[in-house]
């Protein structure tokens, strides 16, 4: 009989779920910083964010139960990665005239700061669990000891 | 490889491959979106204009550059155009610097001459704003053009840094083009202090482009910190001992004002004020006294610095105003100190004692309502500006040298208790002019001596328009100048003008400057006689409380009485001729008069009437527009404005807590200004018609001709929603009428901010190619705004707009944001450096030529910011309250006389300033961009204007609706492109909370008749600017948009490219492997 303990691919899945849960909130507390800079999709966003979420919690429960590498762990984690990818694109585009503003003629934009600031923290906790996601790909997430 | 570790490393690849591949889609959406921005900045061009050059739709022939600057084949000749450049700002700052003191035959230097150079922005100069009216590029310093021949741009490459602690970064990263020469004024140079001035710079760290800061700190040396470099430095001054020269600087910039008492700590200036000189600098002049006996001062400001102690100084030889000069401008200031050119410019602002006496000052700076956070519901808006920001211009008209000569002239006439010492600074006991001010208004040195004197009498052209009552009266002095010196020179013919007032009736200056010229070079002994044209209605005042008898109020009122003309150096000056020939107290006046210098009309109804002004030039009957502009108009009694009837009693105080509480006012300073229509019948608004009319056509076709009409009709509503909502730099393409998107929009006052290897155009023939040398040279040269004004030369005011046009032909822009035309309202503005003056004739006949100059070469010059603009601190919310008569007669004037144009008119063709550029501030509680009265009633309709009138950047985007109602063109959208596409009306994050609670939607007015036809006015305007510039010289029936391959487009595409291969092959791989035993082992 085998038995399978957690490796560290399971761990990182993991973390990018909570990367992810993290890059959704920021992204929220951004939005709501600055009634005139909130972004135009946000529902759209918050779902997308917490599905990613999601598919990072199954990528990581699905090693258990299905072993190394399974199809279900693969495809979840790599619609996760296409729907952070798809929160940090659409946020970034919206707040793009907002940050050429602020390190030009709206420097003093104190809102907008505080706006830029929640953006930029989301956004990396967004890339780094896109790459932990990555690199999850890559090692083993179970190790399955066999038995007699 | 174990099978396991296969299945890992497919699967990480395929992950790794989704990883950049959905990078690169996103970021790519992003790119395309703002494309335009992005080549800007990198010098790549991603979509380009595509026309086909045919024998019967040629490209390229209604306007080009020069045939100087240009190859025997057409092509540009780099060269030739920055020569022309560095010859212009030359002439410039030569024209433009002013003379303030000479005395002791200081001035001019012989050549040769061993000079010390003292201060640290001898070394480390100031030449533009970091922020507005930058120098880019690489200059001629100081030191160079006093003492060398050849420019070393190689090594001289200007820098900037922004206000608020933004990095300091060269302007361009490196010069490898070409190198000129130029006459310097041969002096020989102190070395030991340049050396010292290098080590300070390590400590004292300063740049070409610098901000104001509201706690200033000027970053110069103390003696000691020279000392501490090289003890024995004053050992060298016996070498070079033929003169000292100082040089004090004082930056201006957008964004950042200075502010009453702020100063950094321990530099104890003069007078506890940023404007004022400290303790290092004072003490490098006396440094400059030990140096020589030759003492010569260099103010580098856009402002007046405070230098009363310097005029009274018998040690202080002479002093002389550069402004910020530009990237070549020094040459200028050689030629002045070397002689080669006799100084001719004269103040563009009145340089007092304590810039803190002026009544503006009373109410200057951050003041908020006091109940702001209870009434006030409208945020910030996506500029996140502070709402409830405000400050009352209580000094009414009495702006600059308004208040000082008129104060000056009640003083002498024993008026209005003028003398009395509140609002004085010089004194307790009195108020005095000599105590108040240190230079006049238009004053200046030359060389030479000048006299001036009427050739004959003046000659008055007065009619009205029998059908529309239009008037026009004109006022034609011929002044004879003669040089009564030794040396060569030109000189300003500044004509000024003093209307009869009454106590207790409408506020009128004691003299108001009407118009002037300016002098060719005369020879010593020579005369010209030269001819200024005088507007009467800047002569005429505007009383809000006149009876129309028609149920308004407000007119201009020529009183009847005795007008006075006179032409001087300078405001005072003029005056004082003026008040000779009314016999006043000569020994009471400060300086000596010459009646023969003033010419006095009695002027009656039948001559001009009293209301001869109250009809404009486009016939439109005049009256009140701007009641709200007026604090009192809501909240009756709560303010006084300065009168000079009584100057002590009304002397500003300070509204620094006022508090909201008329419900309209609160409800104006919420934006509630519009409510949107849902259901008007706008049936037979002709929208989509097939008329077969392009744009291509419209080249020359006069703005009311009724083809305008039927090209508009072919617009679909959402094409003219398209332009409407994104108003530059990118403009949307209209299909219906055959124009595509293009970037077609940039800054400044001082030369266009495109490089020449960033060419929207890079089709013209003209074009600069990248692989010449010379191609990342930055046009954005030319010298603030001031020193433009202080040449008091309306040619070369023309030439400056002109080589604009040129530059505009050689980077693809046809419309300009700028020049800046705002009014200084007082010293303190930090972007003083960006507007002409304090004057409003100044100012709008400097604009008036730049743009008419620069229209030669299809450039839409489009001055900033309509109106009221004051300040920069809360530039974005603030509300400026203030009396109409002062909006109209001083804020306003400036652009009157630019949109007008009159000098201009023929027959045929009514010229005029064909843009503009609204104001983050606010008119009273109006904001600029939704006032009706000011964009439709004033500037529409009385007026004439016809033109492309954008808001500031983000400007009020909100308030969609009101800004089209108004009468604004469009919005200014920085960095929005892609339109129909990555940028759709309802995707633009600019538009997605408007006040109505809603995003835009190409819906949105579906149902508003008065917006539909307002919007169809709009994009008249804008496409009519457009066809007045060289964006026509692109446009036949083949124009087309094709998309290039830039290396950032084809990184992203290759990134999108080589991860979807990769990650299909490795998705295979992965699946195969899959396939087999099972896992077996750890």
């Amino acid at each position: 009989m085998n038995t399978k303990k957690r490796a560290i691919g399971f761990y990182l899945s993991a973390l990018a779920a909570v990367l992810g849960a993290a890059g959704v909130v920021f992204t929220v507390l951004g939005n709501n910083a600055s009634p005139d800079n909130a972004l135009g999709n946000i529902s759209t966003l918050i779902l997308a964010g917490v599905v990613g979420v999601l598919l990072a919690v199954v990528a990581s429960a699905a090693s258990v139960s299905l072993g190394n590498h399974n199809i279900v762990s693969a495809v979840s984690v790599l619609g996760s990665i296409a729907l952070y990818a798809y929160l940090f694109g659409s946020s970034v585009g919206q707040r793009v005239t907002l940050i050429a503003g602020l390190f030009s003629f709206n420097a003093g934009n104190v809102a907008g700061w505080q706006v830029f600031r929640m953006s930029i923290v989301a956004w990396v906790c967004l890339i780094v669990a896109m790459v932990v996601l990555v690199v999850s790909s890559f090692v083993k997430s179970v190790k399955v000891a066999q038995s007699a | 490889m174990k099978k396991s570790n296969r299945k890992g490393l497919w699967r990480g690849l395929t992950s790794a491959t989704c990883f950049t591949l959905s990078l690169s889609m996103v970021l790519g959406n992003v790119l395309e979106a703002n494309a335009g921005t992005i080549d800007t900045y990198l010098g790549t061009t991603s979509e380009v204009f595509v026309s086909e050059n045919t024998t019967d739709n040629p490209l390229y022939n209604k306007f080009t550059p020069p045939a100087e600057l240009l190859n025997a084949d057409g092509t540009g000749n780099s060269n030739a155009l920055i020569s022309a450049a560095i010859d212009l700002n030359r002439r410039e700052v030569g024209e433009g610097s002013v003379l303030l003191k000479n005395e002791n035959n200081a001035l001019p230097l012989d050549s040769g001459s061993n000079v010390t150079l003292l201060g640290i922005r001898s070394h480390s100069n100031l030449l533009g704003s970091s922020f507005g009216v930058k120098a880019q590029g690489p200059y001629i310093s100081l030191e160079q053009a006093l003492s060398q021949n050849r420019t070393d741009f190689a090594n001289t490459i200007a820098w900037s840094v922004g206000s608020r602690g933004a990095a300091p970064a060269a302007t361009i990263s490196e010069w490898k083009g070409d190198e000129f020469d130029f006459e310097g004024a041969g002096f020989n140079l102190n070395p030991t202090m340049i050396d010292i001035y290098e080590k300070l710079g390590e400590t004292y760290i300063h740049y070409e482009n610098e901000p104001a800061a509201e706690v200033y700190n000027p970053g110069e040396p103390s003696v000691d910190e020279i000392a501490g470099v090289n003890a024995s430095y004053k050992d060298s001054f016996a070498q070079y001992g033929d003169a000292a020269i100082v040089v004090i600087a004082r930056p201006s910039c957008e964004q950042v004002d200075y502010l009453p008492g702020g100063v950094a700590e321990g530099l104890d200036f003069e007078n506890g004020e940023p404007l004022s000189l400290t303790k290092n600098e004072r003490d490098a002049i006396e440094l400059a006294k030990e140096a020589s006996d030759k003492v010569i001062v260099i103010i580098s400001s856009s402002a007046s610095v405070e230098i009363g102690s310097l005029k009274n100084d018998p040690d202080v030889d002479a002093i002389l105003w550069i402004g910020a000069p530009g990237c070549y401008g020094m040459l200028g200031v050689a030629d002045i100190l070397s002689g080669r050119v006799s100084p001719s410019g004269g103040l563009f602002d009145i340089f007092t004692a304590y810039n803190m006496s002026a009544p503006a000052m009373q109410n200057m700076g951050k003041m908020y309502y006091t109940n702001t956070e209870e009434v006030i519901t409208r945020s910030g808006g996506v500029l996140g500006f502070t709402p409830g920001a405000y400050t009352i211009e209580a000094e009414s008209i009495y702006v600059g040298y308004r208040y000082y000569e008129t104060r000056y002239y009640d003083a002498v006439a024993g008026k209005g208790n003028a003398t009395d010492p509140t609002g004085a600074y010089g004194s307790t006991t009195e108020w005095n002019y000599d105590n108040e001010v240190t230079y006049s208004f238009g004053y200046g040195l030359s060389y030479t001596d000048f006299t001036y004197e009427f050739a004959g009498e003046p000659q008055f052209n007065i009619s009205v328009d029998s059908e529309t009552g239009a008037p026009s009266a004109f006022a034609t002095f011929n002044v004879k100048v003669t040089n009564v010196g030794n040396v060569a020179g030109k000189t300003p013919v500044q004509i000024y003008g003093q209307a009869p007032y009454i106590a207790g009736g409408v506020e009128k200056s004691a003299i108001q400057l009407l118009n002037f010229e300016k002098t060719g070079l005369i020879e010593p002994g020579q005369s010209e006689v030269v001819s200024v044209v005088v507007d009467l209605q800047y002569i005429a005042s505007y009383d809000e409380t006149y009876d129309n008898g028609d149920g308004t109020n407000g007119a201009y009122i020529m009183d009847p009485g005795s007008y006075y003309f006179s032409v001087g150096n300078g405001a005072h000056d003029a005056l004082n001729h003026i008040m000779a020939a009314q016999g006043m107290d000569a020994s009471k006046m400060s300086g000596t008069g010459n009646a023969d210098q003033a010419y006095k009309k009695d002027i009656n109804e039948d001559f001009i009437s009293l209301t001869m002004f109250s009809v404009s030039k486009t016939g439109y009957k005049i009256s009140n527009q701007l009641p709200y502009a007026d604090w009192n108009y809501y909240q009756p009694g709560e303010v006084t404005y300065l009168t000079r009837s009584d100057w002590a009693g009304t002397f500003p105080k300070t509204y620094d807590a006022l508090t909201l509480t008329n419900e309209q006012l609160i409800k104006n300073l919420n934006g509630q200004t519009y409510e949107l229509k849902t259901d008007d019948d706008t049936s037979d608004i002709l929208w989509g018609v097939d008329n077969g009319i392009k744009f291509h056509e419209m080249f020359g076709v006069a703005y009311d001709d009724p083809k305008w009409d039927k090209l508009l009709d072919q617009m679909t509503l959402e094409e003219a929603m398209y332009i409407f909502t994104f108003g530059g730099p990118s403009i949307p393409g209209v299909e219906s009428i055959g124009t595509v998107e293009t970037y077609m929009i940039e800054n400044a006052g001082n030369g266009v901010a495109v490089s020449l290897n960033a060419t929207k155009d890079p089709d013209a023939p003209w074009a600069i190619p990248a692989t010449d040398p010379n191609s990342n040279w930055h046009p954005e040269v030319f010298a603030n705004a001031p020193i433009g004004a202080s040449t008091f030369s309306p040619e070369l005011m023309y030439e400056l707009g002109e080589f604009t046009g040129i530059e505009s032909l050689f980077t693809g822009i046809n419309i300009l944001w700028g020049p800046g035309l705002n009014t200084h309202r007082h010293a303190y503005n930090g972007r003083n450096g960006e507007y002409y003056s304090e004057d409003p004739v100044l100012s709008g006949v400097a604009a008036m030529e730049f743009a008419i100059g620069a229209l030669d070469y299809g450039l839409v010059a489009a001055p900033k910011h309509f109106a009221f603009n004051d300040q920069e601190s809360e530039r974005g919310g603030v509300s400026p309250y203030m009396t109409e008569q002062r909006a109209r007669e001083i804020e306003l004037r400036a652009y009157q006389l630019a949109f007008e144009a009159t000098k201009y008119d023929t027959e045929d063709y009514d010229a005029g300033m064909r843009g503009l550029m609204t104001s983050f501030s606010k008119i009273g509680s109006i904001e600029c961009t939704t006032s009706e009265g000011l964009m439709t009633e004033i500037l529409i309709n009385e007026w004439g204007f016809i033109g492309y009138a954008v808001t500031d950047i983000y400007d009020d985007v909100d308030l969609w609706s009101a800004v089209l109602n108004a009468g604004t063109t469009c919005f200014d959208t920085r960095g929005q492109s892609g339109f129909y596409s990555t940028t759709t009306l309802e995707s633009s994050s600019l538009f997605r909370n408007l006040i109505e609670g809603k995003g835009l939607s190409a819906n949105f007015i579906d149902g508003d008749r008065n917006l539909q036809l307002k919007l169809k006015d709009a994009v008249h305007k804008n496409i009519y600017a457009w066809s007045v510039s060289h964006l026509m010289n692109r446009y036949n029936s083949t124009t087309r948009v094709e998309s290039r391959m830039t290396w950032w487009r084809g990184a992203y595409y290759g990134a999108i490219g080589v991860s979807a291969v990769v990650m299909v092959a490795s998705a295979a791989m992965y699946i195969l492997s899959s396939k087999g035993k099972k896992e077996e082992e750890v």
